[in-house]
């Protein structure tokens, strides 16, 4: 993974005092990914958000702290799950997390493409797996975010050849229904009992399956 | 093994003349190009011919017959010539050395120059195309150089002989005649006021390295030649210490004519990449080449602003004296 100004693109790193920060966005010297991710914009978020998005993690030891993975977690029709599974994946391996889902509008998509959304196609998650990305991608949204929704079949066939790990989102405050902290929940890999040739469409099938099972698993 | 390096005079096709000197398995190199090669070459033969000479193109390459041909003969518009002429010349170029060099009957391989900007804008939906993402430019230089991987890979099938289509990114340095880079250079720079899209560029000594390995592993397909990490427009001004100078969408025609007053001409493309961004997937080329320690796109840039100034004679005989 590149480094560029002493700031690693995948693991995260303490936010900067304001003075040296400022000096170094209006100098330009801050990494910059090919997806449009700004690292250095998003430690120094990083302690804003936490604080208004507060959330619980557990099953953080199946999260893989290297490497291409994809977390596939329900989501509602809020804006705050990206948020918590970016704080959760944080708290619990360091690493920086992008999102499948940037919107194609002009000011909108680059402001949310410089905290990590990557467009929802097959082949942007490709690209972002393949340089050995942590990537989420939500399913359906369902209502209230009771359940696990459809997962979308044309980006299931990108992660084939990587880990899938299964995540539950449950809300809290302030976006959530009262003030308690969100609840993130990282189930085991997802695995296909019988033998899979990875490039087969039908696999992919398979695959979404099983990780809807998994995701609505951890939410009962 | 016969090599003929088409655009030797130029920063990419002299120092690709360099390095194939150092291997023992080039055996004969040749070069063409419209001007002389920016460097001295020790074993390398040069034949000075303008591409719209065509017949004369023609006698030499068939003359040559080379085994391998590196096809550095594509102009950048505002590069080094006008926009129309830096298309009409990659145009005859491409045709003549290549049909030429098929016919004379020993070709093996060919390499082709071509760029990210056959990819055309980024979309919403693919913003860092691989190889396998249809093409599809919108401006003059992403069209000839589409035309030019056309026309080579016309050989595959006419000859059997295989062919690769290096898509770099933007080359940047400081002896590499580049709009771009002498767009950034400018002490105010035009940016987009509503965007600030990424862009990755490339340095010319790991553009020169991939065209030797392509020659040397034979990879037959399309690669994209990309430097790890990317840079914004606003960002890239400011790590340069220049003064960005936003720019609203309708206004990009007079801000270009505006800039070329300045000095710094600016073709279509990079308008283009300036509006859109311009990166691809390049994970493909380092496994296929073996491309280890590539430039990250930063430090080029860095390296492209910390170029010294020109520094005058006077002066330094003052100082001498």
């Amino acid at each position: 993974m590149s480094r560029d100004f002493g700031l690693d693109t995948d693991h995260s790193s303490a936010p900067e005092p304001i003075g040296p920060a400022l000096r170094r966005r209006l100098g330009g010297r801050y990494p910059i990914d090919p997806f449009g991710f700004d690292p250095h914009l998003c430690d120094l978020l990083y302690p804003a958000v936490s604080g208004l998005v507060r959330v619980a993690v557990s099953g953080a030891e199946h999260v893989p702290t290297d490497g291409g993975a994809v977390i596939v977690a329900n989501r509602g029709f809020g804006i705050a799950e990206p948020a918590a599974l970016a704080v959760a994946v944080r708290r619990a391996t360091g690493r920086r997390l992008r999102v499948v889902g940037a919107p194609a509008l002009p000011i909108a998509g680059s402001a949310l493409r410089r905290l990590g959304a990557i467009a929802s196609s097959y082949e942007d998650l490709s690209a972002a797996l393949r340089v050995g990305h942590l990537v989420a991608m939500p399913l359906a949204p369902t209502w209230m975010r009771t359940g696990a929704g459809m997962p979308p079949l044309a980006l299931m066939q990108a992660t084939t050849h990587t880990p899938v790990i299964p995540a539950a989102v449950v809300p809290g405050g302030p976006f959530g229904t009262a003030l308690k902290p969100w609840r993130v929940r990282f189930g085991d890999l997802v695995r296909l009992d019988e033998p899979y040739a990875p490039d087969d469409p039908l696999t992919a099938a398979r695959f979404a399956e099983a990780v809807r099972e998994a995701v609505s698993g951890l939410l009962t | 093994m016969k090599i003929l390096v088409t655009g030797m005079g130029g920063e990419l096709g002299t120092r690709v003349a360099q390095l194939l000197e150092q291997r023992a398995w080039a055996t004969e190199i040749v070069g063409v190009d419209f001007v002389p090669p920016r460097r001295r070459l020790r074993r390398a033969e040069f034949r000075r011919i303008d591409p719209r000479d065509r017949d004369k193109l023609v006698r030499f390459v068939t003359d040559v017959a080379p085994n391998v041909v590196a096809h550095f003969g594509v102009y950048e518009p505002s590069s080094r010539m006008t926009p129309e002429s830096a298309v009409e010349r990659t145009e005859l170029a491409t045709v003549a050395a290549l049909s030429a060099a098929a016919r004379a009957g020993n070709l093996e391989y060919v390499v082709v120059r071509s760029g990210l900007e056959v990819y055309g804008p980024r979309s919403a939906s693919v913003s860092v195309p691989d190889e396998d993402a249809l093409p599809a430019p919108r401006t003059p230089y992403g069209e000839s150089l589409l035309e030019v991987e056309a026309i080579a890979a016309g050989l595959r099938v006419q000859h059997g002989v295989g062919v690769c289509a290096l898509r770099y990114a933007p080359v940047l340095g400081s002896h590499v005649p580049s709009p771009l880079g002498r767009l950034l250079r400018l002490p105010v720079v035009p940016v987009p006021a509503f965007a600030d899209p990424p862009f990755s560029v490339l340095h010319p000594d790991d553009a020169a390295d991939a065209m030797v390995a392509a020659i040397e592993r034979r990879f037959d397909g399309p690669l994209n030649i990309v430097g790890p990490g990317a840079a914004t427009p606003w960002q890239a001004v400011r790590l340069g210490g220049r003064i960005p100078i936003p720019v609203l969408p309708g206004l990009w025609g007079p801000a270009a004519q505006a800039v070329e007053l300045a000095g710094a001409a600016i073709a279509e493309h990079v308008v283009e990449l300036l509006r859109h961004g311009r990166t691809g997937a390049g994970s493909r080329a380092v496994d296929a080449l073996g491309l280890t320690n590539l430039r990250p796109t930063q430090d080029v840039l860095r390296e492209l602003f910390d170029w010294a100034d020109v520094v005058p004679l006077q002066m330094v005989r003052g100082e001498v004296a």
